[in-house]
C-alpha cells in the first residue's frame, strides 16, 4: 500500500505542480470566482450620486405636476422598492430567494434610490426650450459638486400629448446633459411617459390607479401535489442544479482521465515503465496511477465546485445545496472516475504515443457523451423506466444518478444503493480488465492494438 | 524441480520455463541455475530470449510453463526490494530532476527516507554526476542517463543485481567505471546477472557464463571451464621473414603436433592432447626465426560466433561440447 501511495503521490504531483495545470485548470475557476465576487461587489456598491433637476415645459398644463409628484423622494423610494420586489418575488417563487432575502433586497434598493436628488422644475408652458437646452451643454452630470440647481434634462411636452389633435397623440422631447447616468435618464423618460398616460386616462374620465390595477396580469407558480402535501415546482432547482452537478463530474472525470492517459503513454514511451515494474507489481502500478489521477480529479472537482458553491453562497442561494446530495456526489464521482480511468490507463498502456490513443478513445468518448444526450429525457422524468434502467448500467450509471438525485423528484433509496453497488462492481471489473491489458500492453511496442485485440487480452488467462 | 539444497545455493533457479508471444516461441524449456554471490554473464544473439528470460526472472512477465524461484522465494514479486534491475531500454521521467527521480525509485525499493538525500548525493558524486542533481533527466546525455539508471538499480543495496546490456552506449572511460562499480557490488556479496554483447567485459567480469540461442540454453559453464573446454590448443607463430612452406614437413615431424596450417604471417600449430606445450614451443622457437610465438587463447567472440553462427566445424564441435557442458554444469552445481 505504501508503494501504491508513493506512485499516486508522484503522479498527482507531476500533474498538479505544473504551470499548464495551474493555468489550464486552477486559474479558470479562480478567475470565474473572482468575476462572480467582483460582480457581487459591484452590485452592492452604490451607483454614483446624481444631483440636479429636470426642467419641464409642459404645454398641456396637466402632465408637469404629475411628473413633479413622481420625483418626490417618497415616490422614488417606493418605486425602486417595487421594482426589486417584482424580481425578488419571482426568485422567491422559483426557490432562488428566501422571503427574508427579498425584504433585505427591497430595503437596499430603496436606500440606494433615495440617495439621488433629482428634482423637477416646471417652466412656463409657453417658454422657449432653447435657453434651457443651451444651459445643459456645459453641465457635467456626473460631477460631485452638482446641486439641485444643476440642470440635468429638459422635457418638452406638446399640446397633443394628452388630447389628440390629429390621428395620433403627440410625443414628448427629452434633452439631457452630457454623461447623465443611463438609469436616471431612463427613469426620467419613464416617469414622463407614465405621467402623460395618466393624464390621458384622467382626460378620458378614468381613474389611472384603478386602470393600472385592473391591467396587472395574474401570475402563479405551479405546485406539485404529493402525498406529503403540495410542493412548489422549483424549475431552476430542477434543471440548473443537476446540470451543474453533471458538468462538474464530467469535467473532472474527463480532465483527470486525460491526464492519466497522457502520463501512462509518456511512461511507456520513455521506457520508465520497466524500471517501475522492477519495483512494483503491475497491479500496484495501475492502482497507484488511478489513485493519483483521482486526486487530480478531486482537485479539479473541488476547484470548480467551490466556484459553483461560492456563487450560490454569494447570491445567498446556499440553501439549495443538500449535504446528503454532496456525499452521494463524491461517491458517484469516485465510481465514474474509477471506471473511466481504468479504460484510459488500459489504452495508455497499449499504445506508444498519444496519436495512436485517439483511435482507441472512441468507445470512452461514447460513454462520456451518453450522459449529455440523456440529460434532457432524464431531467424531465427522473423516475421514468428509462432513467431507472440507465441508473444500473455501468459505466454511465454514476452520471445518470447524479442527474436524477440533483433534480426535485425523490429517488427511491434502494435505487441509489443499488446503483452504488453496480458502480462498485463495474469499477472492480474495469480495474481488473484494465490490469490485464496493462500487464500485456505495457511492455509491448510496435504496431498498436485495435479494440478486438484489447478485448482478447482481457480474455487471456 | 530443483532440490532444496540447489535452491539455497542458487540466487535464481529456472526450471522448464517456456514463453511464447503469439506464434513466436521466445523461450523454449529453459533450465538455469544462477549461483549465489557470483557474476554471471548471460549472452546470446539478438532475439535469443535474454530479455524475455530476465523479465520473467523479474516477474514483469510470467512464463506460460515452468517455475522460477528468485532468492529462495517462489517469485521476484516476493523479493522485489532485494533485487536491482537495469533494463535494456533505459527509462527516466524526462521532466523530473535527477535527485527526486533517484529518491522516488529508492523509496519504491523500500529505502527509508532518512538519509536518502545524502545517499543519492554520494552516489551521484561517485559516478561523476555530482553537479547534475538538480538537472532534469531530459537534459542528461545518454551515458549520463545510463549512470543515473545504474544508481537507481543499486541504491537499495540489492542481493541480486540484474543488468541488461549495461555497457551499451558507454565510452571506454565510463565502461571502466561501470566495471569497477559492478565489481564493487560483487565484493559486497551481491549476485550479479548481466546480459551483454560486450564480450570483453564478460571475459573480464564473469565467474559463470550462460548462453542461449533461439530460446534454448547452449552453454552453461563456470568461466574457468569455458576456457578449458573451448581451448583451441593452437600455437600461433609469426615468422620474421615470409613463411617458407618447405619447412612444413619439418614442423609436422615434431612430436605432439597434429596439423600445421600456414597463413600470410606464419603458421598455426594444432596440438595433440596431453602434450607438453612448453617443450613444443621451445622446439618451434629453435627451428624458425619468429617475431612472436604464443599459445592461442579462445575469445568469447569466437565462442559466441561459433555457437550461434554455425559456419564452421567449431559449431559441430561446440554442439557436442555444449551437451557435455550441460552435464559438467550440473555436476558443478551439486
Amino acid at each position: 500500500m505504501f508503494k501504491v501511495m508513493q506512485i499516486a503521490w508522484r503522479d498527482f504531483k507531476s500533474v498538479v505542480f505544473t504551470k499548464s495545470f495551474v493555468l489550464g485548470v486552477v486559474l479558470p475557476p479562480v478567475i470565474m470566482f473572482a468575476a462572480i465576487a467582483g460582480a457581487q461587489l459591484l452590485m452592492n456598491k452604490s451607483a454614483p450620486k446624481v444631483a440636479g433637476h429636470v426642467s419641464i415645459i409642459d404645454r398641456t398644463g396637466v402632465v408637469g405636476p404629475l411628473v413633479e409628484k413622481a420625483f418626490a423622494p417618497d415616490e422614488v423610494s417606493k418605486r425602486e422598492a417595487a421594482k426589486v420586489e417584482k424580481v425578488s418575488d419571482t426568485m422567491n417563487e422559483v426557490g432562488l430567494m428566501t422571503p427574508e432575502q427579498v425584504e433585505m433586497a427591497k430595503k437596499m434598493a430603496a436606500a440606494a434610490a433615495s440617495r439621488n436628488a433629482v428634482g423637477v422644475k416646471l417652466l412656463p408652458g409657453d417658454a422657449d426650450p432653447e435657453p434651457a437646452k443651451k444651459s445643459l451643454a456645459t453641465v457635467n452630470a456626473k460631477s460631485d459638486t452638482n446641486t439641485p440647481e444643476t440642470p440635468l434634462a429638459v422635457a418638452v411636452i406638446p399640446n397633443d400629448a394628452v388630447r389628440k389633435t390629429g390621428d395620433a397623440f403627440g410625443t414628448f422631447d427629452l434633452f439631457v446633459a452630457p454623461k447623465l447616468d443611463v438609469e436616471v435618464q431612463g427613469d426620467i423618460s419613464d416617469q414622463i411617459s407614465r405621467a402623460i398616460v395618466d393624464a390621458r386616462l384622467a382626460d378620458s374620465g378614468l381613474d389611472a390607479s384603478k386602470v393600472r390595477s385592473i391591467m396587472d396580469r395574474p401570475k402563479s407558480v405551479a405546485k406539485t401535489v404529493t402525498l406529503e402535501g403540495d410542493r412548489k415546482t422549483d424549475e431552476v432547482t430542477a434543471f440548473l442544479i443537476p446540470m451543474g452537478f453533471l458538468m462538474l463530474i464530467w469535467i473532472s472525470v474527463f480532465s483527470a482521465g486525460q491526464y492519466l492517459l497522457t502520463s501512462t503513454v509518456e511512461e511507456k514511451s520513455s521506457r520508465v515503465m520497466e524500471v517501475l515494474l522492477s519495483a512494483v507489481s503491475p497491479t500496484e502500478l495501475i492502482v497507484g496511477k488511478i489513485l493519483g489521477g483521482m486526486g487530480v480529479g478531486l482537485l479539479i472537482l473541488v476547484a470548480y465546485a467551490s466556484v459553483g458553491g461560492g456563487a450560490l453562497v454569494a447570491f445567498k442561494l446556499g440553501h439549495l445545496l443538500d449535504p446528503v446530495m454532496l456525499i452521494y456526489f463524491v461517491i458517484f464521482f469516485i465510481l465514474a472516475f474509477f471506471m473511466i480511468a481504468s479504460m484510459m490507463a488500459a489504452i495508455g498502456s497499449a499504445v506508444n504515443e498519444m496519436r495512436e490513443a485517439q483511435a482507441l478513445l472512441g468507445p470512452v468518448m461514447i460513454v462520456l457523451v451518453i450522459p449529455m444526450i440523456l440529460w434532457m429525457p432524464i431531467m424531465r422524468n427522473p423516475n421514468s423506466l428509462f432513467a431507472q434502467i440507465c441508473s444500473f448500467i455501468p459505466p454511465i450509471n454514476p452520471f445518470v444518478m447524479v442527474l436524477r438525485l440533483g433534480g426535485s423528484e425523490k429517488i427511491p433509496h434502494w435505487q441509489v444503493l443499488l446503483s452504488i453497488g453496480v458502480g462498485v462492481a463495474g469499477s472492480v471489473f474495469a480495474a481488473w480488465a484494465a490490469g490485464k491489458v496493462f500487464r500485456i500492453g505495457v511492455l509491448m511496442y510496435g504496431k498498436p492494438p485495435n479494440l478486438p485485440t484489447l478485448i482478447r487480452w482481457v480474455r487471456m488467462s | 524441480m530443483p532440490s532444496n539444497s540447489t535452491a539455497s545455493a542458487d540466487a535464481v533457479s529456472i526450471y522448464g520455463v517456456r514463453k511464447t508471444f503469439g506464434s513466436k516461441v521466445a523461450v523454449a524449456g529453459l533450465d538455469l541455475n544462477v549461483p549465489a554471490g557470483k557474476i554471471t554473464g548471460f549472452i546470446g544473439p539478438n532475439g535469443a530470449g535474454k530479455t524475455t528470460t530476465i523479465r520473467m526472472i523479474m516477474s514483469i512477465i510470467f512464463p506460460d510453463k515452468g517455475q522460477i524461484s528468485v532468492l529462495g522465494r517462489a517469485s521476484a514479486l516476493e523479493s522485489k526490494d532485494r533485487i536491482g534491475y537495469l533494463p535494456e531500454e533505459r527509462g527516466v521521467y524526462k521532466k523530473m530532476k535527477v535527485q527526486p527521480f533517484l529518491e522516488y525509485i529508492a523509496r519504491l525499493k523500500g529505502v527509508p527516507s532518512a538519509g536518502l538525500s545524502g545517499q543519492v548525493k554520494m552516489w551521484l558524486d561517485k559516478v561523476g554526476l555530482g553537479d547534475c542533481a538538480k538537472k532534469r533527466c531530459e537534459e542528461l546525455s545518454k551515458g549520463m542517463s545510463q549512470k543515473v539508471q545504474f544508481i537507481a538499480s543499486v541504491i537499495h543495496e540489492p542481493d541480486l543485481l540484474i543488468l541488461d546490456e549495461p555497457f551499451s552506449g558507454l565510452d571506454p572511460v565510463n565502461r571502466r567505471l561501470l566495471r569497477e562499480l559492478i565489481d564493487e557490488q560483487h565484493k559486497r556479496g551481491c549476485t550479479i546477472i548481466f546480459s551483454t554483447h560486450a564480450m570483453f567485459e564478460a571475459e573480464q567480469l564473469c565467474d559463470h557464463l550462460f548462453m542461449i540461442h533461439r530460446g534454448q540454453k547452449v552453454l552453461d559453464l563456470p568461466m574457468g571451464e569455458v576456457w578449458t573446454r573451448f581451448d583451441p590448443r593452437t600455437i600461433v607463430v609469426e615468422t620474421l621473414s615470409a613463411p617458407d612452406d618447405s619447412q612444413l614437413g619439418l614442423f609436422r615431424s615434431f612430436e605432439g603436433i597434429t596439423e600445421v596450417v600456414p597463413n600470410a604471417k606464419g603458421f598455426d600449430f594444432r596440438l595433440a592432447a596431453n602434450v607438453d606445450i612448453s617443450n613444443v614451443m621451445q622446439r618451434i622457437a629453435s627451428s624458425v626465426p619468429a617475431r612472436r610465438i604464443e599459445l592461442k587463447r579462445p575469445s568469447l567472440d569466437d565462442i559466441f560466433i561459433g555457437l550461434v553462427g554455425g559456419t564452421s566445424e567449431t559449431l559441430a564441435t561446440l554442439d557436442d561440447e555444449s551437451a557435455d557442458g550441460k552435464r559438467s554444469a550440473e555436476v558443478a552445481h551439486v
